[in-house]
Protein backbone atom coordinates (compact mmCIF):
# COMPACT_ATOMS: atom_id res chain seq x y z
CA UNK A 1 0.00 0.00 0.00
CA UNK A 2 0.87 3.58 -0.92
CA UNK A 3 2.23 5.78 1.81
CA UNK A 4 -0.02 8.76 2.48
CA UNK A 5 0.63 11.95 0.69
CA UNK A 6 -0.47 15.25 1.63
CA UNK A 7 -3.44 16.95 -0.63
CA UNK A 8 -1.23 20.21 -0.55
CA UNK A 9 1.56 20.83 -3.40
CA UNK A 10 0.81 20.69 -7.20
CA UNK A 11 -2.45 20.34 -8.46
CA UNK A 12 -4.07 17.79 -10.70
CA UNK A 13 -5.75 18.78 -14.16
CA UNK A 14 -9.28 18.62 -14.49
CA UNK A 15 -10.94 16.21 -16.79
CA UNK A 16 -14.09 17.01 -18.55
CA UNK A 17 -16.38 14.25 -19.58
CA UNK A 18 -19.63 14.86 -22.03
CA UNK A 19 -22.65 12.39 -20.79
CA UNK A 20 -25.83 12.52 -22.66
CA UNK A 21 -28.93 11.29 -20.86
CA UNK A 22 -31.55 10.71 -23.59
CA UNK A 23 -34.97 9.41 -22.68
CA UNK A 24 -37.10 8.12 -26.07
CA UNK A 25 -40.38 8.65 -24.75
CA UNK A 26 -43.77 7.70 -26.96
CA UNK A 27 -47.06 9.83 -26.11
CA UNK A 28 -50.06 8.77 -26.63
CA UNK A 29 -52.18 11.71 -28.47
CA UNK A 30 -55.76 10.76 -27.50
CA UNK A 31 -58.47 11.47 -30.22
CA UNK A 32 -58.49 15.06 -30.28
CA UNK A 33 -55.10 16.09 -30.58
CA UNK A 34 -54.60 12.95 -32.35
CA UNK A 35 -56.70 14.57 -34.99
CA UNK A 36 -55.72 17.76 -34.90
CA UNK A 37 -51.91 16.36 -36.07
CA UNK A 38 -53.54 14.60 -38.76
CA UNK A 39 -54.75 17.68 -39.75
CA UNK A 40 -51.70 19.38 -39.86
CA UNK A 41 -49.97 16.43 -41.54
CA UNK A 42 -52.64 15.40 -44.73
CA UNK A 43 -54.56 18.86 -44.66
CA UNK A 44 -51.83 21.57 -43.99
CA UNK A 45 -54.90 22.91 -41.97
CA UNK A 46 -55.22 23.80 -38.25
CA UNK A 47 -58.06 22.98 -36.20
CA UNK A 48 -59.35 24.10 -33.52
CA UNK A 49 -62.76 22.97 -31.66
CA UNK A 50 -65.77 25.32 -30.45
CA UNK A 51 -66.20 24.87 -26.55
CA UNK A 52 -68.45 26.43 -23.94
CA UNK A 53 -67.55 29.40 -22.83
CA UNK A 54 -64.16 29.70 -24.64
CA UNK A 55 -64.71 30.20 -28.43
CA UNK A 56 -62.63 28.28 -30.58
CA UNK A 57 -59.70 26.36 -28.90
CA UNK A 58 -56.92 25.84 -30.63
CA UNK A 59 -55.00 23.55 -30.06
CA UNK A 60 -58.21 21.63 -28.98
CA UNK A 61 -58.54 19.34 -26.17
CA UNK A 62 -61.81 18.07 -26.51
CA UNK A 63 -63.82 19.43 -23.77
CA UNK A 64 -64.66 23.22 -22.38
CA UNK A 65 -62.20 24.03 -19.87
CA UNK A 66 -65.20 26.08 -18.49
CA UNK A 67 -67.75 24.02 -17.66
CA UNK A 68 -66.22 20.50 -18.69
CA UNK A 69 -68.51 20.06 -21.36
CA UNK A 70 -68.18 18.13 -24.39
CA UNK A 71 -66.23 20.22 -27.23
CA UNK A 72 -68.50 21.05 -30.22
CA UNK A 73 -67.96 21.34 -34.00
CA UNK A 74 -64.64 21.65 -35.75
CA UNK A 75 -63.11 24.87 -36.97
CA UNK A 76 -60.34 25.59 -39.47
CA UNK A 77 -57.97 28.82 -38.43
CA UNK A 78 -55.79 30.68 -40.72
CA UNK A 79 -51.98 30.17 -40.40
CA UNK A 80 -52.02 33.45 -39.70
CA UNK A 81 -51.98 35.35 -36.10
CA UNK A 82 -50.90 37.47 -33.79
CA UNK A 83 -47.87 37.05 -30.71
CA UNK A 84 -49.02 37.40 -27.09
CA UNK A 85 -46.33 36.42 -24.98
CA UNK A 86 -42.46 35.99 -26.31
CA UNK A 87 -39.64 34.15 -24.60
CA UNK A 88 -36.19 34.56 -26.10
CA UNK A 89 -34.03 32.03 -25.46
CA UNK A 90 -30.12 33.41 -26.39
CA UNK A 91 -28.53 30.54 -25.60
CA UNK A 92 -30.04 27.32 -27.14
CA UNK A 93 -29.14 23.69 -25.94
CA UNK A 94 -28.26 21.42 -28.19
CA UNK A 95 -31.00 18.74 -29.13
CA UNK A 96 -33.07 20.25 -26.85
CA UNK A 97 -34.15 22.99 -27.97
CA UNK A 98 -35.63 23.44 -31.74
CA UNK A 99 -33.12 25.93 -33.04
CA UNK A 100 -29.13 25.87 -32.74
CA UNK A 101 -29.74 29.25 -33.38
CA UNK A 102 -31.28 31.93 -30.96
CA UNK A 103 -35.32 31.71 -31.37
CA UNK A 104 -38.41 32.55 -29.20
CA UNK A 105 -40.91 31.22 -27.67
CA UNK A 106 -44.58 32.49 -28.42
CA UNK A 107 -47.69 32.53 -27.95
CA UNK A 108 -49.81 32.66 -31.01
CA UNK A 109 -53.29 33.61 -31.20
CA UNK A 110 -54.73 32.72 -34.46
CA UNK A 111 -57.02 34.63 -36.59
CA UNK A 112 -60.46 32.93 -36.40
CA UNK A 113 -58.81 31.19 -32.64
CA UNK A 114 -59.41 32.38 -28.94
CA UNK A 115 -56.97 31.21 -27.17
CA UNK A 116 -53.28 30.91 -28.06
CA UNK A 117 -50.87 28.38 -29.12
CA UNK A 118 -47.42 27.68 -28.18
CA UNK A 119 -44.59 27.57 -31.00
CA UNK A 120 -41.56 29.68 -31.59
CA UNK A 121 -39.64 32.24 -34.27
CA UNK A 122 -36.52 31.66 -35.21
CA UNK A 123 -35.77 34.95 -37.31
CA UNK A 124 -35.87 38.59 -37.30
CA UNK A 125 -36.14 38.32 -32.96
CA UNK A 126 -35.38 42.30 -32.86
CA UNK A 127 -38.80 43.00 -34.69
CA UNK A 128 -40.83 39.82 -32.44
CA UNK A 129 -42.80 42.13 -29.61
CA UNK A 130 -46.38 41.39 -28.16
CA UNK A 131 -48.75 42.22 -31.06
CA UNK A 132 -46.24 41.41 -33.85
CA UNK A 133 -48.12 39.60 -36.70
CA UNK A 134 -46.58 36.29 -37.72
CA UNK A 135 -47.32 33.45 -40.08
CA UNK A 136 -46.95 29.38 -39.75
CA UNK A 137 -44.29 28.48 -42.06
CA UNK A 138 -45.16 24.44 -43.16
CA UNK A 139 -42.89 21.85 -43.79
CA UNK A 140 -42.80 20.61 -47.27
CA UNK A 141 -45.49 17.80 -48.14
CA UNK A 142 -43.43 15.09 -48.25
CA UNK A 143 -41.74 15.89 -44.67
CA UNK A 144 -44.55 16.31 -42.43
CA UNK A 145 -45.20 13.26 -40.14
CA UNK A 146 -48.29 14.41 -37.73
CA UNK A 147 -46.44 16.27 -34.97
CA UNK A 148 -46.60 20.40 -34.40
CA UNK A 149 -43.17 20.46 -35.82
CA UNK A 150 -45.18 19.64 -39.38
CA UNK A 151 -45.32 23.80 -38.72
CA UNK A 152 -41.37 24.37 -38.67
CA UNK A 153 -41.54 27.48 -37.59
CA UNK A 154 -43.76 30.79 -37.38
CA UNK A 155 -42.54 33.92 -39.42
CA UNK A 156 -42.67 37.21 -38.43
CA UNK A 157 -44.84 39.16 -41.34
CA UNK A 158 -45.96 42.97 -39.77
CA UNK B 1 -63.28 20.55 -45.81
CA UNK B 2 -65.08 20.81 -42.38
CA UNK B 3 -63.27 18.31 -39.98
CA UNK B 4 -60.23 17.35 -39.59
CA UNK B 5 -58.96 13.63 -40.73
CA UNK B 6 -61.25 10.89 -39.00
CA UNK B 7 -58.17 9.05 -38.36
CA UNK B 8 -55.61 10.55 -35.91
CA UNK B 9 -52.32 10.36 -35.45
CA UNK B 10 -52.06 7.67 -32.46
CA UNK B 11 -49.02 8.57 -30.86
CA UNK B 12 -45.87 11.01 -30.91
CA UNK B 13 -42.53 10.08 -30.58
CA UNK B 14 -40.00 12.72 -27.94
CA UNK B 15 -37.43 12.42 -26.98
CA UNK B 16 -35.75 13.75 -23.91
CA UNK B 17 -31.81 14.80 -24.84
CA UNK B 18 -30.27 16.21 -21.60
CA UNK B 19 -26.70 16.88 -22.58
CA UNK B 20 -24.32 17.08 -19.69
CA UNK B 21 -20.42 18.31 -18.95
CA UNK B 22 -18.99 16.91 -16.23
CA UNK B 23 -15.38 18.13 -14.91
CA UNK B 24 -13.60 15.96 -12.32
CA UNK B 25 -11.32 18.54 -10.40
CA UNK B 26 -7.93 17.98 -8.63
CA UNK B 27 -9.33 15.31 -5.86
CA UNK B 28 -11.67 13.20 -8.16
CA UNK B 29 -8.62 13.35 -10.93
CA UNK B 30 -6.09 11.59 -8.63
CA UNK B 31 -8.87 9.12 -7.30
CA UNK B 32 -9.72 8.31 -11.51
CA UNK B 33 -6.23 7.75 -11.72
CA UNK B 34 -5.82 5.92 -8.63
CA UNK B 35 -8.31 3.36 -10.02
CA UNK B 36 -6.04 2.32 -13.04
CA UNK B 37 -3.48 1.00 -10.80
CA UNK B 38 -6.28 -0.77 -8.78
CA UNK B 39 -5.84 1.42 -5.81
CA UNK B 40 -9.09 3.02 -4.22
CA UNK B 41 -8.15 6.71 -2.65
CA UNK B 42 -9.73 8.79 -0.22
CA UNK B 43 -9.36 11.62 2.05
CA UNK B 44 -8.88 12.24 5.74
CA UNK B 45 -10.44 14.96 7.42
CA UNK B 46 -8.16 17.20 9.56
CA UNK B 47 -10.28 17.65 12.25
CA UNK B 48 -11.93 14.08 12.65
CA UNK B 49 -9.84 11.25 11.39
CA UNK B 50 -12.78 10.43 8.94
CA UNK B 51 -11.79 9.23 5.56
CA UNK B 52 -13.64 9.71 2.51
CA UNK B 53 -14.25 8.08 -0.68
CA UNK B 54 -14.41 9.58 -3.32
CA UNK B 55 -11.86 11.81 -1.80
CA UNK B 56 -13.46 14.61 -0.94
CA UNK B 57 -12.20 18.50 -0.12
CA UNK B 58 -13.56 19.43 3.35
CA UNK B 59 -15.44 16.92 5.20
CA UNK B 60 -19.27 17.51 5.13
CA UNK B 61 -19.72 17.14 8.74
CA UNK B 62 -16.82 19.24 10.72
CA UNK B 63 -16.44 21.23 7.29
CA UNK B 64 -12.40 21.25 8.11
CA UNK B 65 -10.21 20.58 4.97
CA UNK B 66 -9.07 16.85 4.28
CA UNK B 67 -5.40 17.52 4.27
CA UNK B 68 -3.89 13.52 3.77
CA UNK B 69 -4.64 11.38 0.82
CA UNK B 70 -5.39 7.53 2.19
CA UNK B 71 -5.53 4.06 0.30
CA UNK B 72 -8.56 2.40 1.14
CA UNK B 73 -8.63 -1.80 1.00
CA UNK B 74 -10.91 -2.87 -2.06
CA UNK B 75 -13.01 -5.07 0.07
CA UNK B 76 -15.33 -3.99 2.52
CA UNK B 77 -19.07 -4.64 4.35
CA UNK B 78 -22.40 -4.22 2.47
CA UNK B 79 -24.11 -1.69 4.72
CA UNK B 80 -27.09 -1.56 2.82
CA UNK B 81 -28.44 -3.32 -0.22
CA UNK B 82 -31.64 -3.21 -2.80
CA UNK B 83 -32.48 -6.16 -5.20
CA UNK B 84 -33.37 -4.50 -8.46
CA UNK B 85 -36.23 -7.09 -10.06
CA UNK B 86 -36.26 -3.79 -12.93
CA UNK B 87 -34.21 -3.91 -15.89
CA UNK B 88 -32.80 -0.96 -17.22
CA UNK B 89 -32.12 0.06 -20.60
CA UNK B 90 -28.12 0.43 -21.10
CA UNK B 91 -27.26 -1.90 -19.09
CA UNK B 92 -26.98 -5.63 -19.75
CA UNK B 93 -27.67 -7.62 -16.50
CA UNK B 94 -29.15 -10.35 -15.36
CA UNK B 95 -32.31 -9.63 -12.97
CA UNK B 96 -32.52 -10.03 -10.03
CA UNK B 97 -29.24 -8.40 -9.06
CA UNK B 98 -27.87 -6.57 -5.97
CA UNK B 99 -26.76 -3.00 -5.66
CA UNK B 100 -25.54 -2.28 -2.29
CA UNK B 101 -23.73 0.30 -0.22
CA UNK B 102 -20.45 -0.89 0.61
CA UNK B 103 -18.34 0.46 3.53
CA UNK B 104 -14.72 0.02 2.09
CA UNK B 105 -11.93 -0.85 4.91
CA UNK B 106 -10.21 2.22 6.31
CA UNK B 107 -13.18 3.56 5.11
CA UNK B 108 -15.70 6.07 7.17
CA UNK B 109 -18.68 6.38 4.37
CA UNK B 110 -19.99 3.74 2.00
CA UNK B 111 -19.41 3.80 -2.08
CA UNK B 112 -22.55 2.44 -3.77
CA UNK B 113 -21.61 -0.59 -5.69
CA UNK B 114 -23.08 -3.31 -8.07
CA UNK B 115 -22.51 -6.74 -6.32
CA UNK B 116 -22.67 -10.26 -8.71
CA UNK B 117 -21.80 -13.54 -7.90
CA UNK B 118 -24.34 -13.79 -5.32
CA UNK B 119 -28.15 -14.62 -5.19
CA UNK B 120 -30.55 -11.94 -4.61
CA UNK B 121 -32.08 -13.85 -1.69
CA UNK B 122 -28.16 -14.39 -0.17
CA UNK B 123 -27.66 -10.97 0.33
CA UNK B 124 -27.35 -9.35 3.32
CA UNK B 125 -26.17 -6.61 5.76
CA UNK B 126 -22.74 -7.05 6.62
CA UNK B 127 -21.89 -9.67 4.47
CA UNK B 128 -17.83 -9.35 2.99
CA UNK B 129 -17.61 -8.01 -0.51
CA UNK B 130 -14.13 -7.23 -2.39
CA UNK B 131 -13.98 -5.84 -5.79
CA UNK B 132 -13.47 -7.46 -9.16
CA UNK B 133 -11.05 -4.97 -11.15
CA UNK B 134 -10.75 -5.09 -14.76
CA UNK B 135 -7.51 -6.68 -16.45
CA UNK B 136 -4.54 -5.10 -16.50
CA UNK B 137 -3.99 -2.65 -19.50
CA UNK B 138 -7.95 -2.40 -20.04
CA UNK B 139 -8.33 -0.12 -17.00
CA UNK B 140 -8.80 3.42 -17.88
CA UNK B 141 -9.17 5.63 -14.72
CA UNK B 142 -12.80 5.27 -14.59
CA UNK B 143 -16.01 3.67 -12.67
CA UNK B 144 -15.66 1.15 -15.34
CA UNK B 145 -12.12 -0.02 -13.55
CA UNK B 146 -13.83 -1.72 -10.70
CA UNK B 147 -16.17 -4.35 -12.72
CA UNK B 148 -18.50 -5.03 -9.55
CA UNK B 149 -17.93 -6.39 -6.04
CA UNK B 150 -18.39 -10.12 -4.68
CA UNK B 151 -18.74 -11.77 -1.64
CA UNK B 152 -15.20 -12.97 -0.21
CA UNK B 153 -16.38 -15.99 1.98
CA UNK B 154 -15.55 -14.11 5.07
CA UNK B 155 -17.43 -14.46 7.89
CA UNK B 156 -19.96 -11.26 8.68
CA UNK B 157 -19.12 -7.93 9.95
CA UNK B 158 -20.36 -7.26 13.29
CA UNK B 159 -23.13 -4.37 12.84
CA UNK B 160 -21.54 -1.79 15.21
CA UNK B 161 -18.52 -2.18 13.16
CA UNK B 162 -20.14 -0.39 9.82
CA UNK B 163 -23.76 0.71 11.22
CA UNK B 164 -21.89 4.41 11.39
CA UNK B 165 -20.74 4.33 7.83
CA UNK B 166 -24.00 3.91 5.83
Amino acid sequence: MNQPSTTSGTSVAPLHERRVMEFPYKHSTGSTIGRFLAGLKEQKVIWGQRASGQGVVVPPVGYSEVDGSDAGEWVAVKDTGVVSAAAVVHHPIEGLHPSSTPFAFVLVRLDGADTAMAHFVTENLDRLKVGARVQAVWAPDDQRTGTIRDITCFRIIA
Amino acid sequence: MNEPPKEGIKYIDSKVYLPYDYIAGDFKVRYLNALKDKRILGSKCSKTGKVFVPPLVNSPESFAPCNEFVDVADRGVVTTFCIVNIPVIGRNLEIPYVAASVALDGADISIFALIQECKAEDAHMGMRVEAVWKPDGERQGDHEDILYFRPTGEPDAPQASYINRL
